[in-house]
């Protein structure tokens, strides 16, 4: 990752002694530390209470069998265990990772694709870049409830239109007719919502490519495409590496577009991890193996990230 | 470190909290003081959307002569259990809460209600409520939650489509092969009339509206204890397929292949379904789209006639430090004056069974039929219910759009050992 | 570099930026939509209907809003200048498992904290809420402060030393105008999450006079027991989006600097 600090410029030390000269540079920057933990402190104050603790408590669960009321009762592996024997749960993951590979590569074409697009300076970009940003102003929740009326037959346009050209013939659910059409419907929702998102970052990345560097390759005789493979895609590599992480992460936890627009349906065609975590936890009221499944769930998506970042990492040094 | 120790002292404590609290779960039984207190005590109640104007409405008639008051907040269907999981879990659950009649074993089980056995015994009305729903409350012996509401599956059928299609309105079916005809007569009458609904994306609906069938041929679909599932008997089999011919036939309307229960009164309401089972509580609300509507209890293949007893059962939050009472306002809530001004003065079906016809219910003939059908029914009992029937990921859902939808007799074979499996996770 | 010929450019441009923004006008085109013609109906159901929106939800939603802007401001401006410009013991663990933070899903940690607060006496309280949205939006927000402050040229802080400013005058006279951008981004950011926010608020309040309005929203989509009110749901989703989309369009220069002043580079 690029930093932008730069070094301060070294000021010449005063002719004392070394050691008294050492020192007092030590103080200060011991001071300094102090000064730069005490305005950290409310972000570790907050992270280690809100987050570490219920987390730790979550792994603590996830070794005990635990009761909504009643003393918990240690019981590992158990837990961990019966997640093979939980024929959900592989279903689910094998969705879950159908759905993050599918979201990811759209999701990142489509936010790409949009960055190139409005890039430079041009008669209505910003207007562009508001229209495709703008979704991001609606809630998740919120995105999803407006699917839902868009979708459906009763006031929803898309049926209506779909019939008028001929392409459907009456009646079609698209949130729960089909595996394909609710995995279809959930996807074109979340495209819809972060592409814009995604789009300004990879426009920071693009952006802060030095306009000499495309010169260099104009010179040079390049054409467009090899320019953008040679030239374009390795200066973004640390841009592309937050967005894959963030899209990745995102995929592998959705959660709300799945309980809002297709219940999991049809069939489980749909039902993601996260799904069946608070399915363990809400419905089944076994709060010990929803922990287990969180903790495993957590510990994949570390490795993933600490993979990818260093491939991604290594690649660009 | 500053920020390391702190860390260390606050997981510590969260910890202790939680091993501390884990301890001190169960007051003191409810059944103590087995007349309940009016002292003035802000009671909070909790109830799923479905039944939030019900539990209003048994609450200001409570509040406006006692000196305890109840305040009652209503939570979205969905995300109901969520919240009560969560409460539980912190060991905050509010004084009262009710749910789903068959989600109460699952909830007595856990411990969330408190005990009102003695309470329950002393209140002179323990033989007088609906029996369904007092099973429902009841784990190891114990009484946990009595009845709220009543919600039953009956045959609702659309009077002026049925005269439209030659048949007489007054002549509701008496077997499920009439029920057929009827429909297909119906659904002759073209247009964007078809013959009946269901819900086919939704377990919950199925179980409410097919199981009757099976019960009034004689069948179950549950051995006793809600341990074992019998949906792959010949009597639920021959159900599927009835439905299954109307909705291949198209006299089942298309969208009822993916209902999943949020558009279903609509369908009803728009006047263009012939006859379809359903609430009895929907009587009123269809009525109120202008489309004059029949009732009839839902019947098994050759006769007989059955319904699926729901509901809501109600109980007293297990921690809740004012169970004496909360105790005075459940009691209250199965007394003659509370059943016959707030419940069925609105039209409701109430939870005493000695109460049936009342001063209210005999002027509509329908309500009748509806009440009487309270010792025809059933509710069915199992601790896993929600997991096994209800969710939408559940092995009931599963089998059922295989049986209507697909391959029937894989579907109800490997369904059965599905949901028995999930009836037995302890 | 123009990737995109000028032709290109423009039809593809409408083309996408019609389907972007087809949603957002279509639901306020239906929520304006009555069975005679168009009107303020469905509007006047959202508000007045069982479970409509009250007042109080406004005010909730509004207090909540506030208060995690508020704190998260707080919070990642005095993180992000520490992580951005000090050194300390710590200091990246932290930023990493503030970070960790986006990889864990709500249904998980969200009972603990239930526990949590009310150990602190903060249960059913807009507070409490309000905490734990701060605590969702850290990760966002302290990478972009502090990449926000890392891009300040070092020369100004120098400058301020040089006149004798301890850190946080120098923070408070001369970093936080020149991470403006930045700030408005965050402040933008934790307002859109937390006034949208379902889950949260669900589960963390209990007492009806405390709830949001976005849970009274959701509502409807299971009121009056078995038929969406789709026409009072929209109305209630464009509700929802107007206060953020007009905030979007004041703010619209300034978050756009506040993503390009260098604060996403990765």
């Amino acid at each position: 990752m690029p930093t932008t600090v730069q070094r301060s410029s070294q000021r010449p030390l005063p002719a004392w002694p070394a050691a008294e000269a050492a020192r007092r540079k030590g103080g200060r920057a011991r001071r300094r530390s102090l000064v730069g933990a005490a305005y950290a402190a409310p972000t570790a104050v907050m992270v280690g209470l809100f987050f570490v603790a219920p987390l730790l408590l979550v792994v603590w669960m996830s070794v005990n069998r635990w009761p909504l009321l009643g003393a918990p009762t240690f019981n590992l592996p158990d837990n961990y265990a019966h997640i093979a024997d939980n024929q959900l749960v592989g279903s689910a993951v094998w969705f879950t990772l159908k759905y993050t590979v599918l979201m990811t590569v759209l999701l990142f074409s489509l936010a790409f694709g949009l960055a190139l697009l409005v890039q430079n300076r041009r008669r209505g970009v910003g207007f562009l870049r508001t229209a495709f940003f703008l979704p991001m102003a609606v809630g998740f929740a919120s995105a999803s409830l407006l699917f839902l009326g868009l979708l459906s037959d009763e006031i929803g346009p898309v049926s209506d239109a779909l019939r008028a050209i001929g392409l459907v013939d009456g009646y079609v659910s698209w949130t729960s007719g089909s595996s394909a059409s609710a995995l279809g419907s959930t996807m074109v929702l979340v495209l819809w919502r972060f592409a814009g998102f995604n789009m300004l970052i990879m426009l920071t990345g693009l952006q802060a490519i030095p306009v000499e560097v495309y010169e260099a390759a104009r010179i040079d005789g390049a054409s467009r495409w090899q320019t953008f493979r040679r030239v374009t895609l390795p200066l973004m590599r640390p841009t592309i590496a937050l967005v894959l992480t963030l899209m990745i992460t995102g995929s592998v936890l959705a959660f709300d577009q799945f309980w809002i627009l297709t219940r999991g349906g049809p069939d489980n065609s749909t039902t993601s991890l996260v799904m069946v975590i608070y399915r363990e936890a809400f419905i089944k009221l076994d709060l010990g193996s929803a922990a287990a499944i969180s903790v495993a769930l957590l510990a994949v998506l570390v490795v993933v990230n600490i993979v990818q970042l260093g491939v991604l990492r290594r690649r660009s040094s | 470190m500053r920020s390391r120790r702190q860390l260390v002292a606050t997981v510590a404590a969260v910890l202790l909290t939680a091993a501390l609290g884990a301890c001190t779960d169960k007051e003191a039984t409810g059944g103590d003081s087995t007349a309940g207190v009016d002292d003035g005590a802000a009671l909070t109640l909790w109830t799923r959307a479905a039944t939030e104007s019900v539990s209003k409405a048994y609450a200001d008639a409570y509040n406006a002569k006692h000196k305890n008051k109840v305040t009652v907040t209503a939570y979205p269907n969905e995300e109901y259990p969520a919240k009560l999981a969560s409460a539980a879990g912190a060991k905050a659950l509010p004084d009262l809460f009710a749910t789903d009649v068959v989600f109460a074993p699952q909830y007595a089980s856990q411990g969330l209600w408190a005990d009102i056995t003695a309470g329950f015994a002393a209140s002179g009305v323990k033989d007088k409520v609906s029996p369904g729903h007092v099973r429902a409350g009841t784990w190891e012996g114990k009484t946990y939650a009595v009845p709220h509401t009543v919600d039953m599956s009956v045959m609702l059928y659309n009077k002026d489509l049925y005269t439209k299609a030659g048949l007489d309105p007054e002549k509701p079916p008496t077997t499920m092969k009439e029920f057929a005809e009827h429909a297909r007569k119906i659904d002759k009458l073209g247009g964007d009339v078809n013959g009946t609904y269901f819900g086919g994306n939704c377990g919950g609906c199925v179980e409410f509206t097919f199981w009757p069938s099976v019960w009034a041929a004689g069948g179950d679909v549950l051995d006793d204890k809600g341990a074992n599932a019998k949906i792959d008997s010949k009597e639920m089999a021959d159900v599927f397929a009835l439905y299954r011919a109307l909705y291949d036939e198209k006299v089942a309307a298309p969208a009822s292949k993916d209902e999943a229960g949020p558009t279903w009164l609509g369908a009803l309401q728009s006047g263009k379904i012939g006859i379809a089972p359903g609430p009895s509580v929907w009587l009123g609300l269809i009525e109120e789209k202008g489309v004059k509507m029949g009732v009839a209890p839902i019947t098994g293949m050759d006769g007989g006639e059955s319904t699926f007893i729901g509901g809501d059962s109600i109980g007293i939050g297990a921690t809740s430090t004012k169970q004496a009472q909360a105790w005075d306002f459940l009691n209250w809530t199965m007394s003659e004056e509370a059943q016959v001004e707030v419940i069925a003065k609105n039209k409701g079906v109430p939870i005493r069974t000695d109460l049936a016809s009342n001063k209210y219910s005999s002027a509509d003939p329908r309500i009748v039929t509806i009440n009487s059908l309270v010792a025809k029914g059933k509710t069915p009992y199992a601790k896993n219910f929600n997991a096994s029937f209800n969710d939408p990921q559940s092995p009931w859902l599963q089998t059922v759009r295989g049986a209507l939808f697909g391959d029937a007799a894989k579907s109800l074979t490997d369904g059965n050992s599905a949901i028995s499996k999930s009836l037995q996770q302890s | 570099m123009k990737f995109v010929s000028k032709a290109g450019y423009g039809v593809t441009g409408a083309a996408l930026a019609i389907m972007f923004l087809f949603p957002l006008l279509w639901s306020g085109w239906a929520s304006l939509r009555t069975s005679s013609g168009f009107g303020l109906e469905n509007y006047d159901r959202l508000f007045t209907s069982d479970n409509g929106i009250r007042p109080h939800h406004i005010v909730n939603s509004l207090t909540v809003s506030l208060l995690t802007v508020g704190g998260t401001l707080l919070v990642a401006t005095l993180g992000g200048y520490a992580f951005g410009r000090f050194r300390f013991p710590g200091r990246d663990a932290l930023f990493l498992l503030t970070l960790a933070i986006l990889m864990v899903p709500y249904a998980t940690i969200l009972i603990a904290l239930y526990v949590l607060l009310g150990w602190f006496g903060l249960q059913d309280s807009l507070i409490g809420l309000s905490l734990v949205l701060i605590m969702f939006q850290l990760p966002f927000s302290l990478f972009m402060m502090r990449n926000s402050f890392e891009a300040v040229p070092r020369e100004l802080e120098e400058s301020a030393q040089v006149d004798g400013c301890n850190s946080f005058s120098a923070l408070l006279r001369i970093m936080l105008p020149a991470v403006r951008p930045g700030l408005i981004t965050v402040g933008l950011f934790a307002f859109l999450a937390s006034w949208n926010e379902f889950f949260a608020p669900l589960i963390l309040l209990n007492s009806t006079d405390k709830f949001t309005t976005t849970l009274a929203v959701v509502n409807m989509r299971t009121a009056s027991h078995g038929s969406i009110d789709y026409a009072a749901l929209e109305a209630g989703v464009v509700f929802m989006a107007v206060p953020c989309l007009l905030l979007f369009a004041f703010m619209q220069r300034s978050y756009v600097r506040g993503f390009t002043s260098g604060a996403l580079k990765g």
